[in-house]
């Protein structure tokens, strides 16, 4: 497996993997590259998740095709945890992916000196939004940093300039209030631990806190409706701001500011929703490489409840 | 003899340091890390950032400056500034919540103490074993932490863990100030909006809003179990006052200024009045935080009249978001 921290030659696109089916309608929708959640070890819980059999499946169907996949072990592991989790990167290398995706800054420092030639993205849940940021992961190990849609043609300049680094941008994804990786409004609600069978004892599914140990699990409470209260006087009630950004129509923009890889967000994505949305990103990535004008495209036509109840 | 503990506080501007008495403190971070357009931001007027390190240091008191939790590029640079005045300024040690910041400070300033955030996710002793190499001399860990593995992590990597033990504690910050949609119909600008009493409620429980921020309905409360930090090692305590009074920072600081000196000397006991004094600046009730293993805002001690909470519902009546199927 060979590192690659020299620029893309051309843009990555990197479709969401929740199932084995979703993997299989992604490549033939066009995606460069899928990534999957291996069970008990990413952000969002169960839904999304592969199992060590369907993860080898799936592997397989992508390399036949000449594609790459990333595994998203992108909790942050207890310390018992980690020694496991380690060890399973270990195994996850000899099956051949082609890439992991980590959320903790110990964690990706301990991958890139047992695992030097190991390709490893600096998840979302890192919480990047600036340059600096980009190299503080690139100089813990990163071979690649994620960075949130929602920043500026200018600002992916910036980060693109920053050497021996690729830039992923989740260019598809649900902008939430708080930002990514910075939340801990639900475990203060709630935070219930229940042991994760697959990993023998050694680790826990927490429900509320989406990294804290074991495999996190968030329940969206910011997107119930709050009552806001102004000096002891109920004023309002309102949903906190959460929105589908999705800006396929700039993302020559995006692409001429030297993004690597397009990245898409949405592991829990159905294939019927899912393959439309990359099949899109594929048109319009290749009308860029063409040099043509990418096709106007509308918003993508995902329905409003999308962002509520079926992420 | 030297104090064997230090308790501080945070206070975002001049108009504010001014007006506090700052006797009960050893130490005050200069700041407020969630806007830049928060009222005369410290780290936004850095003539006053001068004033401000200059009038704690003539306290006797240690200044920190603080960042921000989640600054984009566009705050580097004055950050990069504010962070060169504190060093000129005689700053004990800058805080830094953001990983990028924190290599921009350790470069530029190498010889400087640098204190890790809360929002900057030391979940793990590895995680702050890094940040160990990039300057940090003290963590906060992660809010969610619980005690158990913040004692973990100290005893791993042999650095000063500094706890909140009083105040709203910080659950999330935002790239938007949402109160911004409500300068019409409330007949206020920011940056007025961010300084009401903002709650966000749903049912049983509360949130404290601060425009991008978002604090715990509930003050954390140590007071009963200061014995205990005090007996696994811990020496750094922190009093979260960002979004209070000068009131509230006086006399909360007295009770813990007090009830600390009492439980670094072996002593046992709460004094009632201190329990009056915190019920009553703490108008949604009491919590530990996740220091227990439990979730944020449960409280767990002998004086369970502590969390009495002025919200609706009891506990035992919440939403129910599992049954609703809005776990993801």
């Amino acid at each position: 497996m060979a590192r690659f921290f020299s620029r893309a030659a051309r843009p990555i696109l990197l479709a969401p993997a929740g199932s084995p089916d979703a993997a299989k309608v992604a490549l033939q929708a066009g995606a460069d590259a899928i990534y999957v959640g291996l069970k008990g070890w990413s952000r969002g819980g169960a839904k999304g998740e592969l199992t060590s059999e369907e993860l080898l499946d799936t592997l397989a169907a992508a390399h036949a095709q000449g594609r790459k996949l990333q595994v998203a072990l992108n909790t942050i592991p207890r310390q018992s945890e980690r020694r496991y989790l380690v060890r399973r990167v270990e195994e996850l290398i000899g099956l051949g992916i082609d890439g992991v995706i980590v959320n903790d800054a110990g964690l990706m420092a301990e991958l890139h000196t047992r695992y030097p030639e190991l390709r490893i993205t600096a998840s979302i849940g890192c919480a990047a939004m600036n340059e600096a940021d980009v190299a503080f992961y690139r100089d813990l190990g990163a071979d690649a940093v994620v960075l949130p849609g929602t920043l500026s043609a200018d600002e992916l300049y910036a980060a693109a300039q920053v050497p021996e680094v690729l830039i992923e941008v989740m260019i598809h994804m649900v902008e939430e209030f708080i930002v990514l990786g910075k939340c801990w409004m639900p475990s203060y609600y709630r935070l219930n631990a229940t042991p994760l069978a697959e990993l023998h004892g050694e680790g826990n599914r927490l429900i509320g806190s989406m990294k804290r140990g074991g495999a996190g699990v968030c329940f969206k409470v910011c997107e119930h409706p709050w009552v806001l209260s102004l000096n002891g006087q109920d004023v309002a009630q309102r949903l906190l701001p959460s929105r589908q950004i999705s800006p396929i129509n700039a993302l020559s923009d995006i692409l001429d500011a030297g993004v690597d890889v397009v990245k898409l967000q949405g592991r829990s994505l159905s294939p019927d929703l899912l393959a439309p949305i990359v099949g899109r990103y594929r048109r319009a990535i290749d009308a860029w490489e063409g040099g043509g004008p990418v096709p106007a495209l509308q918003e993508l036509p995902l329905e409003p409840s999308w962002t509520v109840s079926r992420r | 003899m030297t104090q064997p503990f230090e308790l501080n506080t945070t206070i975002s501007n001049l108009r504010d340091l001014h007006a506090s008495d700052l006797s009960l403190y050893d130490a005050i971070y200069l700041g407020n890390i969630t806007c830049r357009l928060y009222e005369a931001n410290l780290l936004e007027h850095l003539g006053d950032l001068r004033d401000a390190i200059a009038t704690v240091k003539a306290h006797g008191l240690k200044a920190y400056v603080t960042s921000y939790a989640a600054p984009r590029n566009d705050f580097l640079p004055k950050l990069a500034k504010a962070m060169a005045v504190a060093v000129e300024a005689g700053a004990d040690a800058v805080e830094v919540h953001n990983l990028g910041v924190l290599k921009i400070v350790h470069e530029a300033h190498p010889g400087l103490p640098i204190h890790v955030g809360g929002f900057a996710n030391v979940y793990t002793d590895a995680g702050a074993e890094v940040l160990k190499q990039f300057g940090a001399v003290r963590i906060t860990p992660n809010y969610e932490l619980s005690l158990e593995e913040i004692g973990q992590i100290h005893q791993q990597v042999g650095l000063p863990m500094e706890l909140l033990v009083h105040g709203k504690m910080p659950l999330g910050i935002s790239d938007h100030c949402f109160l911004l949609e409500y300068e019409e119909a409330w007949g206020m600008k920011c940056p007025d909006l961010c300084q009401q009493d903002l709650f966000l409620k749903q049912g049983d429980w509360a949130m404290k809003s601060v425009g991008k921020g978002v604090l715990s309905g509930k003050d954390v409360c140590m007071l009963e179990h200061l014995p205990r930090l005090v007996a696994e090692g811990h020496t750094r305590f922190r009093i979260e006052t960002v979004s209070e009074s000068p009131e509230y920072r006086l006399e909360v600081g007295r009770v813990y200024r007090e009830a600390l000196e009492r439980a670094f000397a072996g002593t046992d006991g709460v004094e009632e009045r201190w329990w009056t004094t915190l019920r009553r600046h703490a108008r949604i009730g009491l919590c530990n935080g996740f220091y227990f293993g439990r979730s944020g805002m449960e409280y767990l001690g002998v004086r369970p009249d502590a969390v009495a909470s002025a919200l609706r519902r009891p506990v035992a009546e919440t939403t129910d978001y599992q049954a609703q199927g809005a776990i993801r």
